[in-house]
């Protein structure tokens, strides 16, 4: 064939552009070309221009009835709520005219004149918009004289489970109200009255008691509800925010480590459009408050019928020496390697490769089944039923009988009977409290764990290692949907308290691998190396692509 | 002027069927269902009469209908007829349903007819009991004529009409408040766009019309756009008005006459209100409900009662209800007392109005007390000008301001009175302080 180019035939009309997926807007006389599906406050974000808002929610519908985002725009004799104004083609928006400024701040005016102003003593100062606008928008004089608007037994009430409400402090944006309607669908919160009456409560008294109830307290824009666990805890200002993965279930809920002085204050919902978007369930929410608890402060040995305190090294070494004696009497079948849900994919790749280094084919990772959890991402429910965030990782690490080995069942029901057994996460199930099955663990000649809490499993240990909590160390899970992701460490563990893999690593140097110098960045690179399903996978990208820098997200609360 | 909407009212056993037939009803449904004239016609016919909304708001029926998409994508078309007259000093649209039902019902069919409507509702204020169970009736009675059910009069037409009663909420009669009330929820307006009669109740196109706006569309179709036209001082004005005059004249009522009558001759003709009552003199006229700005003494003077006119003088016809104060009234008095009445009606939705109308109830009342200052007066002002305008998604809060608003510019000097003599400034002395 020729491959002459050929000059189309003149009348041949010149090819349509591609229809364009964008509009062209104005913000200010500054043009950008954004996304059709937009709202017009998410489209100025785009544009570097803030709109503040207070009823707006990129997740809730559109009611346009705080008026807070009012803007003029050209063409439009009044001005607009900015929220309710499609995007168009040649929009232009003036968001810094005098009109604007004077509507914006008749709106503050009308906002305050009824509010406590009792910041002093409300747990959304700091992260409050009213306080926010009020500095951005408001005047600094109130021309109100008269007394205000009390709302005798609706102030200051639990209306749920975690949920404390007080109507003085309500701006009447029903951001709590669309949540119940359009994302819990239980819809406990209603308006009553109406005018200047009008408050926010559950219908007839009935509690608000829906999986996610804590999120109303999320997007609500100012201190009228709060959550009973955090209620007078800390002034925000003063919390550390930390990235990190909700360990409540294999959903994976992205989160914010709340935490100040080493202890952990609560969890916030991180946005992550394709897991949880802007919420949290309450059962994950309210695990921030156990994620202190510990009661293994220190590394244990028992020495005859005496348990004795020991160095986490001294500890270590003794495991290895135990593990070394079997390999020497029995070969590597007598060694039983456990890993856990609750542990990352560094700890789990790192017992694997513990397991491997030693030969044995006796390794396993279980989880306990919880009720179904579930959460809403952008797009559709996102369901899980472990009751650990991470047993998919670590059967993905490996951790699960090589041929001829045994698992966790196999020695419980006395099929197996290894001389040693490491278990990684004393907590890696209910298993680990049932003394009928802990005996038959115990039924090893070596049994050494280790622990943040004390239970039936701790107490029949040989040796016990005092491991770090999730706020206290870093590395990835895998979630029900197969996304790998990032935890970053809040603070870390008051010594000798060490993440797992730490003790994990001591053990591998002790027989006779590893680097010392390895850390979880380290083992991410391996299991990329190694692990064909995670073939690849740079820890950059997933700090890039989802989940960004310490204190410097949006959390639920102030989309 | 010949009584037109009027016509059967006193007339015995007006409410009945048998009456409303006798008297020459349901011609122009028969006329237009059995003629082959097409809805099209009908709406153009509408159109040219140029029927203005009797409801408030002044706008054009027949283009309201002509909003309707033409395909409605399987949707069907509603036709709520707005029957919550409770704007202040309004009181036609009730006496036009519980004495003449019929020439609503017949208004009706006709309108439905035009916009191809299927299902039509008579929102009544929850109030009007009595209206409510003698439209249900005089519907019974069409239905049993064979005026209303399936195929109306043999032709292909059907309509079922559904009397829906409100529940106490002057917001209600705001059109997209009550097409959320008759949805169920909780009666506030809407964000618009979209317009009702793109996506209306349950997201169907719906137009939503007055009652007065209903009966006169009867008598369009009955004798003509150019008959209807003629009715007036000009054909942006035109067609038979219901007058609803109240306070202190001597006959209040229901008065019914060409649109653009002088509103001197309402107030002091002997055929309408005849005069003040005990010879005082006028304060301040309300020419259009509690939403409308107040008309001084002298305001009053040539200003024709139709849309046009009353706008020119600053305020408008609005329901057409003329609220007359005499020169005993105390104005402070006049607008904490509507002001109470937006207070307490605002749905609360949008910011400005929810905690403005309170406010501006607070201040008035503080003044009316004596216990005013001089800076509340101007406060007043300032507040009023920071809720209306855009600020608000209805015209609610428009009103609610219409009151304090006007009086404030114009009576000024009975606010300053009120704060430096702790006490109301009436008589005569007070009519000489007027500021036009």
């Amino acid at each position: 064939m020729s491959s002459t180019p050929v000059a189309p035939p003149p009348s041949a009309p010149p090819p349509a552009p591609p229809p364009k997926d964008t509009f062209t807007v104005s913000f200010d006389g500054k043009a950008i070309e954004v996304p059709k599906n937009l709202n017009l406050i998410d489209a100025a974000k785009l544009a570097g221009v803030d709109i503040p808002h207070f009823c707006y929610h990129p997740r809730l519908s559109v009611v346009g009835q705080c008026r807070m985002c009012l803007v003029e725009i050209e063409g439009m004799p009044k001005i607009q709520a900015a929220c309710t104004v499609p995007l168009k083609d040649g929009l232009s928006v003036k968001t810094t005219t005098d009109k604007v400024k004077n509507a914006r701040a008749a709106t503050m005016e009308f906002l305050l004149i009824n509010h406590p102003l009792d910041c002093p003593i409300c747990d959304q100062a700091g992260e409050c918009t009213l306080q926010d606008n009020s500095f951005g928008y408001g005047n600094q004089l109130s021309r109100f004289d008269e007394a205000k608007r009390q709302y005798p037994t609706f102030d200051r009430t639990m209306i749920g489970p975690h949920v404390v409400a007080d109507m003085t402090r309500c701006i009447q944006c029903t951001r709590c109200i669309r949540f119940t309607h359009e994302i819990a669908g239980t819809s406990e919160l209603t308006f009553l009255d109406r005018g200047g009456r009008t408050l926010v409560w559950t219908h007839e008294g009935q509690p608000l008691a829906n999986d996610w109830s804590g999120c109303a307290a999320d997007v609500c824009p100012v201190g009228a509800l709060t959550t009973r666990e955090f209620r007078f805890r800390s002034r925000v200002w003063y919390l550390q925010k930390t990235p990190s993965v909700c360990p409540g279930c294999n959903v994976g809920c992205n989160i914010s480590i709340e935490s100040r002085d080493d202890v952990v204050y609560r969890f916030l919902p991180r946005l992550n459009p394709t897991v949880n978007d802007y919420w949290l369930c309450d059962y994950g929410r309210f695990l921030s408050e156990p994620l202190n608890d510990r009661d293994v402060h220190k590394a244990t040995v028992r020495e005859g019928s005496a348990v004795r305190e020991a160095t986490v090294p001294a500890a270590v070494d003794r495991i290895a020496r135990e593990i070394r004696s079997s390999l020497e009497g029995k070969g590597p079948g007598a060694v039983f390697f456990l890993g856990s849900a609750h542990l990352s994919n560094e700890e789990n790749f790192l017992l694997r490769k513990i397991a491997d280094h030693v030969g044995s084919p006796n390794r396993d990772a279980i989880v306990d089944k919880s009720r179904p959890r579930k959460v809403k991402s952008k797009t559709v429910w996102v369901e899980g039923d472990d009751a650990g965030a991470n047993h998919q990782g670590a059967k993905d690490m490996g951790l699960s009988p090589g041929a001829g080995g045994h698992g966790l069942d196999a020695v419980i029901a006395g099929k197996a009977s290894p001389e040693v057994i490491l278990i990684a996460d004393a907590a890696f199930s209910a298993i680990a409290d049932d003394p009928e099955k802990v005996a038959a663990l115990r039924r090893a000649r070596f049994l050494a764990v280790a622990a943040r809490n004390a239970n039936a499993l701790t107490r029949a240990a040989d040796v016990v290692l005092p491991a770090a909590s999730l706020a206290e160390k870093e590395g990835t899970f895998t979630n029900v949907q197969g996304r790998v992701q990032k935890f970053d460490r809040a603070f870390l563990p008051k010594p000798p308290i060490r993440a797992a893999w730490e003790h994990l690593l001591l053990l591998a140097l002790a027989l006779g691998f590893g680097d010392r110098s390895w850390t979880p960045h380290d083992l991410l690179r391996q299991i990329a190396a190694e692990v064909p399903d995670y073939a690849g996978i740079k820890e950059e990208e997933l700090e890039g692509g989802r989940l960004l820098k310490k204190g410097d997200f949006a959390w639920a609360g102030r989309p | 002027m010949e009584k037109v909407l009027t016509a059967r009212i006193g007339k015995k056993d007006s409410r009945s069927i048998d009456t409303y037939l006798a008297d020459g009803g349901y011609t122009g449904v028969k006329r237009v269902l059995t003629s082959g004239m097409t809805p099209e016609q009908v709406i153009e016919e509408v159109k040219k009469a140029n029927v203005r909304g009797r409801g408030g708001a002044g706008f054009s029926a027949g283009v309201k209908w002509g909003f309707l998409p033409k395909d409605t994508k399987g949707k069907p078309i509603y036709l709520f007829c707005n029957a919550d007259e409770s704007e202040p000093g309004t009181f036609k649209d009730r006496l036009l349903m519980e004495n003449d039902p019929h020439q609503l019902i017949e208004g009706m069919i006709l309108a439905s007819y035009a916009i191809r409507c299927r299902n039509a509702y008579i929102y009544i204020r929850g109030e009007f009991y009595d209206g409510a169970r003698i439209l249900e009736r005089a519907i019974g009675e069409a239905y049993a004529k064979g005026y209303l059910g399936e195929k109306i009069l043999g032709s292909r037409f059907s309509l079922d009409i559904t009397v829906h009663r409100g529940a106490g909420a002057y917001i209600c009669g705001e059109e997209t408040g009550l097409i959320e009330s008759i949805e169920g929820k909780r009666g506030q307006p809407r964000i618009k766009p979209p317009f009702p009669a793109v996506s209306g109740a349950f997201a169907a196109p719906t137009i939503v019309n007055n009652v007065e706006t209903l009966c006169c569309v009867k008598h369009v179709i009955d004798r003509g756009a150019e008959w209807f036209l003629k009715i007036g001082r000009n054909e942006k004005n035109a067609g038979p008005k219901l007058f609803c005059i109240s306070g202190h004249v001597n006959r209040p009522g229901v008065y019914e006459a060409a649109m653009g009558l002088p509103l001197k001759d309402l107030i002091f003709g002997a055929e309408y209100a005849q005069g003040m009552k005990g010879g005082k003199k006028i304060k301040a006229v309300i020419p259009g409900g509690a939403s409308a700005p107040m008309l001084t003494a002298a305001e009053i003077d040539d200003c024709p009662l139709d849309f046009d006119g009353v706008a020119a003088k600053g305020s408008m016809l609005g329901s057409a209800a003329i609220v007359v104060i005499n020169e005993d009234a105390c104005i402070v008095d006049v607008a904490k007392n509507l002001s109470k009445f937006f207070s307490h009606e605002s749905c609360g939705q949008c910011t400005p109005c929810r905690e403005g109308t309170p406010w501006l109830y607070k201040v008035l009342t503080r003044i009316e007390a004596g216990q005013g200052r001089m800076e509340d007066i101007d406060l007043l002002a300032r507040i009023c000008n920071q809720m209306a305008n855009g600020m608000t998604i209805c015209v609610f809060a428009d009103a609610a301001i219409a009151p304090p608003l006007s009086s404030v510019t114009k009576f000024r000097a009975e606010y300053e009175h009120h704060v430096t003599q702790k006490r109301c400034l009436v008589g005569a002395r007070a009519a000489e302080l007027v500021t036009v």
